[in-house]
């Protein structure tokens, strides 16, 4: 059974990770910010907060284009995570790349290429087991990334050295427009583990507490030099793929549907029914976590933007 | 001059043949001594451990153990991901690609992945790796086991680029990769793996290192400056000899690494003498030849007193038949009828 404690820093979690990413977008649909369009986790949060929770100090992960939720969930700070969103040399990348990472805490963000992190999570897994530590690498993909070699090829050779990685695929129904149905003929993707001879499970990616023991036995497996595993976690995505993208190829009652699953109002009952929350209290802990991020827009918004000769910077070691 | 025949056995070597050693041998040197020094250093690749194709990891399964000479499946992109994320966790991965050519296979994960991820977050990471690619043509290997492809990562932003000529320089130059904190490419001439070179004292210091980025002279001369590298600068050298009795005289500047470059050595030379012919087996088309073209033209016009020549693979698969590769990939005589055109000019 799982405390109070860690049940309601979940429940803050996923809030902090909704609502930053909401003005994220926000940010974006208003002009305040261009480029390419955010790409939100909006009714992934419990996938990202369930496994990061999962993690140690020392432990890695290894995040997707749509990378906001475990960088929040692995205890980011939100200040730099929005000054790097909205380009300002005070973001944990100098303003250098939407896929915020913090080395020091374990979070590499990349994404840029489908499914490129996930033989760099191998490589981290690798070092890990060299240097004869027990820490573990956990890799975020989703289910497009699931069709992709280099997921293969790193499951493959995961499991024939053992590594101590966990792949995580979320798998939230959508390949930008292409629905799972379309892209993958198997019941769930999760079936491919037997082929690359690791075990293999899925679990429901709204249910925070589902995934955290899911990936906790995965942990406890890597940890104990047992080799990897496979999760396929299954949620929704809830936004477009882009936050600008109107969702056109995909039914307006699928959407709705989505919607009534959302994790953080199903997570909100749940603890509403168990007793460790009211409806009270979880409106304050919103309003709180609205406090936080409007802090982290301001010091985003108030953040110089990088100087014109550090494009030429952190090329070369 | 060239070793043409590197799928058969080199027979049986003299104790005079023995007395230099060979490419092969320095490569695997500087290997065994940076992983006796550092216990970060270690090694990927197929058939590395057992069954070295080349010879230049053979044996050292022996001494530092299948961890630390690790036997790969045919999974390049796995496995150059595995050097990469070892390297971020504080590893030093050399990666051995059977033929250099397959390097394609894992494009991505060199020039998105290892060759960016210092600049995208900012300075966080350091990606210390280095590819090892037999490369070039004179085997009869094919198209696709023959290919000289630096040019195409040098034109990427974040890969060192390294061409080892002789043994001295493929072993001070692979020390120098293995210390170096970025992603190394180190092309190693298939034609040049068992040819032996005299080597000076400093060859068994164990911190004989070669810094990037310093080419080499290898022959002096005063009317045309012939860049090359590889397999290229023995065919520039022995079409200098030709041409000496023709009174045209060649210097020869090898510059060994091509990122970074040492441009000012090569200004230096055209500067002297007024010429400059670049002669490479890559591929000419947006090649490296054009690019060292393009650097004496933007900085030396008036220097020159010739327009520049380059000789390369003027853009067709390298052939699998061995006179045709002869046709393609530029030769002694190639080069001494270029330089002889250039001073009728």
């Amino acid at each position: 059974m799982l405390d109070k404690d860690l049940k309601l820093a979940m429940m803050r979690k996923m809030l902090l990770i909704r609502h930053l990413e909401k003005a994220w977008g926000d940010a974006y649909l208003n002009g305040e910010i261009e480029g390419i369009p955010p790409a939100l986790s909006t009714g992934q949060e419990a996938v990202s907060v369930g496994a990061c929770m999962a993690l140690e100090d020392g432990d890695f992960v290894f995040t997707t284009h749509r990378g906001q939720a475990p960088q929040v969930a692995m205890g980011l700070d939100p200040k730099k995570i929005l000054a790097e969103l909205y380009c300002r040399r005070t973001g944990y990348n100098k303003g250098k790349s939407y896929h915020v990472t913090d080395f020091s805490r374990g979070v590499i963000g990349m994404g840029g290429i489908v499914a490129g992190q996930v033989p760099v999570a191998g490589g981290m897994a690798l070092a890990h087991k060299l240097k004869g530590t027990d820490r573990v690498s956990l890799c975020f993909f989703g289910d497009g990334a699931s069709n992709e070699g280099a997921l293969h090829e790193t499951a493959n050779l995961a499991a024939i050295w053992s590594l101590p990685l966990i792949l995580l695929c979320e798998n939230n129904g959508y390949c930008i427009s292409l629905p799972v149905s379309r892209e993958i003929n198997t019941a769930h993707i999760s079936d491919r583990a037997v082929g690359y001879g690791m075990a293999g499970e899925w679990v429901d990616g709204n249910d925070p507490i589902a995934v955290y023991e899911t990936v906790s036995r995965a942990v406890k497996t890597a940890r104990s030099g047992n080799g990897p595993s496979f999760i396929e976690a299954i949620t929704a995505r809830l936004s477009g793929h882009l936050v600008h993208d109107p969702q056109r190829y995909r039914p307006r009652d699928e959407i709705e549907a989505a919607w009534e699953q959302c994790p953080i109002k199903g997570f909100g009952n749940r603890l509403k029914n168990e007793g460790l929350i009211t409806a009270e209290g979880i409106a304050k802990m919103e309003a709180e976590v609205l406090g936080e991020v409007e802090a982290a827009v301001r010091f985003a918004k108030e953040s110089p933007p990088p100087e014109p000769e550090e494009a030429f910077e952190d090329l070369w070691a | 001059m060239i070793d043409r025949r590197l799928f058969r056995s080199e027979g049986k070597l003299s104790p005079a043949q023995l007395e230099w050693p060979s490419v092969r041998e320095a490569i695997k040197e500087a290997m065994q001594e940076e992983m006796r020094r550092d216990p970060g250093v270690f090694q990927m690749g197929e058939d590395i451990a057992w069954a070295s194709p080349f010879g230049v990891t053979a044996g050292l399964v022996k001494e530092f153990g299948p961890e630390r000479i690790r036997d790969t499946p045919c999974s390049e992109v796995a496995v150059l991901g595995a050097a990469i994320g070892s390297a971020l966790g504080g590893m030093r991965a050399i990666m051995e690609l059977q033929f250099g050519d397959f390097m394609s296979v894992a494009i991505d994960q060199l020039t998105h992945q290892a060759a960016m991820l210092r600049y995208l977050t900012g300075g966080q990471v350091r990606v210390p790796i280095v590819i090892r690619l037999p490369c070039g043509g004179w085997q009869g290997a094919g198209s696709q086991h023959s290919q000289s492809m630096y040019s195409w990562f040098a034109h990427a932003p974040g890969i060192k680029v390294v061409l080892p000529a002789t043994a001295m320089d493929a072993k001070g130059l692979m020390k120098s990769a293995i210390r170096d904190d970025n992603p190394v490419l180190f092309f190693e001439h298939k034609a040049l793996y068992r040819t032996r070179w005299p080597v000076t004292d400093e060859y068994k210091d164990k911190d004989f290192l070669i810094p990037f980025g310093k080419s080499a002279v290898r022959r002096e001369g005063k009317d045309i400056t012939v860049v090359a590298t590889l397999v290229m600068v023995h065919y520039a050298l022995e079409a200098a000899s030709r041409l000496e009795e023709e009174k045209i005289s060649l210097e020869v500047v090898d510059p060994r690494t091509l990122v970074p470059l040492d441009k000012e050595s090569i200004l230096g030379s055209v500067r002297k003498t007024g010429r400059l012919l670049v002669v490479d087996e890559a591929y000419l088309p947006c090649g490296i030849q054009s690019e060292i073209i393009a650097l004496v033209s933007e900085n030396n016009y008036r220097d020159l007193k010739a327009a520049p020549r380059r000789l390369g693979n003027p853009g067709v698969p390298v052939p699998f038949e061995p006179s045709l590769e002869e046709v393609v990939l530029p030769t002694t005589e190639k080069i001494v009828n270029a330089a002889r055109a250039m001073m009728r000019s």
